[in-house]
């Protein structure tokens, strides 16, 4: 636990950290509400629990700088500036989704934020990630990337090819593990004998490190670190950030799960462990916190409309950017 | 005109384009210290150095991915996958990452990416399989598959320069044909097939090794009277339908030959091609497919010769169209 304000945050940093979680999660509820109604026709594979390692990660990244979002990151959408409205139009399929109406909100990227989209294959973009990354060096950049998977992804063998490649190439990528206990609905202990992913790193002679994935400033102090790391050449890291969901996989899975580790972890709400510490610290009171989430919920409410009047895309929009010339040829 | 062999005309391509665009570079297994386990990157790595010519670890999965990744920043990766058999562990990053990326991003990003690979032919189960078929069926990927050392520089300066991911299929009898190579850059487009021979009795498509012996097979019946329409494919998407279409329009008799197995293969989407156009009416025979009969490529001289596609098996095919009045 961190006792100190991480270092490379001041308090606006901090506040803004905590209105970042509380903006991601108040999204989910709404959208997944939303969803159910039938009213957002696409479903979340809801963040709720975890909102910390995304805003911690993605915070103070440059201008530059690439990450590419498991299919749960919502959080790096927001922290790199994506809006409500711009993710309502993605998960509607809206003329106006970033995709065209091509991709759910989840795989969509945002190149002018710096957010690449990951496919859905669980583990997928972790080779893309290291080739991001070499990319970036190579051009004599010192930008780096940033890449966002589950527990789940790090048994997949792309998690084994992609880090040996980036530590034998020195590639500036942070590898951030969301271990959430569980992929889909099978528990990390079922799926892998060790306890701590963080231990694979060794494995690549890459610096590893266990994050408390519940204290939006420990995440950010860790990436940072290793950001900077990679900035100077030093090379990839892997972030093993602790962390629960507390919510299902989606929303139809049924999961049963221990009710002791379901309170042990509830007890950890990332957005309350960082309230209450700008709370102690005279920066924020509930009040400015139920202020934050009604400014979301007003925002979300106007979206929404917005979003409902738009238009669907032209039916020409499924066969273009199939390739970079629109021909029959090529989709005959 | 100077002459090279496939091999060396790639690798004249790949040094060509490396030395006047700096994005490009070269990854792969064995590819930097030595040269290529069949030298198509020669003394790139002394020429380039090793930050353009990498030898990597063996990681097909991950090389695809990073690829794809380093061609999403701007570069253009030429990976090499050492035999066509191991692409198979690449192709979620083939058909997913690759792919697939310039359709998410609703063309704000795009993969100029080159997959180069290798069919043996023969020689092991496990080297010489002829996989093109798999990834023409992909939307947003790119086949092709070059037949002589000519093609082989232009087509592979084309896939380089090519904004989208392009497969690049290479064979051990392309590397050893020796042919007429300009010294200068040029390229080859991909939509533009060859017709190597024209003819007006019959109509034979072929692509990448099996198109010599589609020449032999027509040079064997010109001497019977019979004269052969040899159409080769320099890539299967794009496919120039419209060629092999205005070609059986003409000769009314379409024999297709490759080296992979009949049943999926491209050979059956060219049939198609004809029997939803035009040519249909033209038709005077059925048409025929001569391929791998639908099995593994063994080992033995004895046995493989059964999976490959022969010239007599073409001859009889071609002969057995033209029983057809």
């Amino acid at each position: 636990m961190l006792d100190q304000p991480a270092k490379s945050l001041t308090d606006c940093d901090r506040v803004e950290m905590c209105r970042l979680m509380v903006l991601s999660r108040c999204f989910t509820k709404q959208a997944l509400t939303w969803h159910a109604e039938g009213r957002v026709p696409q479903g979340l594979h809801p963040s709720v629990g975890q909102e910390a390692v995304g805003v911690g990660a993605c915070y103070g990244l440059r201008a530059g700088d690439w990450v590419l979002p498991s299919l749960r990151t919502s959080e790096a959408f927001w922290t790199r500036g994506v809006t409500i409205r711009q993710q309502l139009h993605a998960m509607c399929g809206t003329a106006e989704s970033i995709s065209g109406g091509k991709e759910t909100s989840h795989h969509s990227g945002y190149p002018e934020l710096g957010i690449l989209a990951g496919t859905g294959i669980v583990g997928g973009s972790i080779p893309v990630a290291t080739g991001v990354a070499m990319g970036l060096r190579m051009q004599g950049t010192d930008h780096v990337m940033v890449c966002f998977f589950g527990d789940g992804a790090a048994n997949r063998g792309d998690f084994h090819e992609a880090l040996n490649l980036a530590a034998v190439l020195k590639a500036p990528a942070i590898f951030v593990c969301e271990n959430n206990l569980y992929a889909q609905t099978v528990p990390a202990s079922v799926a892998m004998t060790i306890t701590d992913i963080d231990d694979r790193a060794a494995g690549y002679g890459m610096v590893g490190q266990i994050v408390d994935g519940q204290d939006v400033e420990a995440v950010h102090d860790a990436t940072q670190t290793a950001v900077a790391r990679a900035r100077c050449g030093e090379g990839p890291t892997l972030l093993e950030c602790k962390t629960y969901r507390f919510m299902p996989h989606y929303p139809v899975f049924d999961e049963d799960r221990p009710q002791e580790e379901r309170d042990r972890w509830l007890a950890r709400d990332p957005i309350q462990i960082l309230a209450n510490r700008l709370q102690l610290s005279g920066l924020l009171d509930e009040a400015a916190i139920d202020q934050m989430a009604q400014a979301v919920r007003d925002e979300l409410d106007s979206a929404i409309a917005q979003v409902e009047a738009a238009a669907m895309p032209d039916p020409e929009q499924v066969f273009t950017n199939i390739y970079a010339i629109k021909s029959e040829r090529m989709t005959s | 005109m100077r002459e090279l062999r496939g091999n060396q005309a790639l690798c004249e391509a790949l040094a060509q384009e490396m030395a006047n665009d700096p994005r490009v570079f070269v990854i792969g297994e064995d590819v930097a210290a030595h040269g290529g386990v069949y030298r198509v990157t020669e003394n790139l790595l002394e020429q380039f150095g090793p930050d353009r010519v990498i030898d990597s670890p063996i990681c097909e999965s991950a090389l695809v991915g990073a690829g794809v990744g380093a061609a999403l920043v701007g570069m253009r990766p030429v990976v090499e996958i050492q035999f066509t058999d191991l692409i198979t562990i690449a192709m979620d990053q083939i058909v997913n990452s690759a792919a697939k990326a310039r359709y998410v991003h609703d063309g704000a990003m795009h993969v100029p990416m080159v997959v180069r690979t290798l069919n043996l032919g023969k020689g092991s189960v496990y080297a010489s399989q002829a996989l093109e078929a798999w990834f023409t069926h992909v939307p947003g990927l790119k086949v092709v598959m070059p037949t002589d050392p000519h093609d082989a520089k232009g087509l592979l300066l084309s896939a380089i320069r090519d904004p989208d991911p392009v497969i690049f299929f290479e064979s051990k009898a392309l590397y050893a044909m020796r042919g007429p190579v300009p010294s200068e850059s040029y390229t080859v487009p991909f939509d533009k097939a060859n017709v190597c021979r024209e003819g007006s009795d019959a109509t034979v498509v072929s692509w990448g090794s099996t198109v010599p012996m589609a020449e032999e097979a027509a040079d064997r019946l010109t001497a019977e009277g019979v004269s052969i329409e040899v159409i080769a494919l320099r890539a299967l998407v794009p496919f120039d339908r419209q060629t092999v279409v205005e070609s059986v329009c003409k000769t009314g008799r379409l024999v297709v030959v490759h080296e992979a197995v009949r049943r999926g293969g491209f050979g059956a989407e060219v049939v198609a091609s004809i029997a939803d156009s035009d040519a249909f009416e033209h038709l005077r025979a059925p048409i025929m497919r001569v391929a791998n009969p639908g099995v593994p490529v063994p080992h033995s001289a004895a046995l493989h010769k059964f999976a490959l596609p022969s010239v007599d098996d073409l001859v009889a095919a071609i002969r057995r169209t033209m029983s057809y009045d």
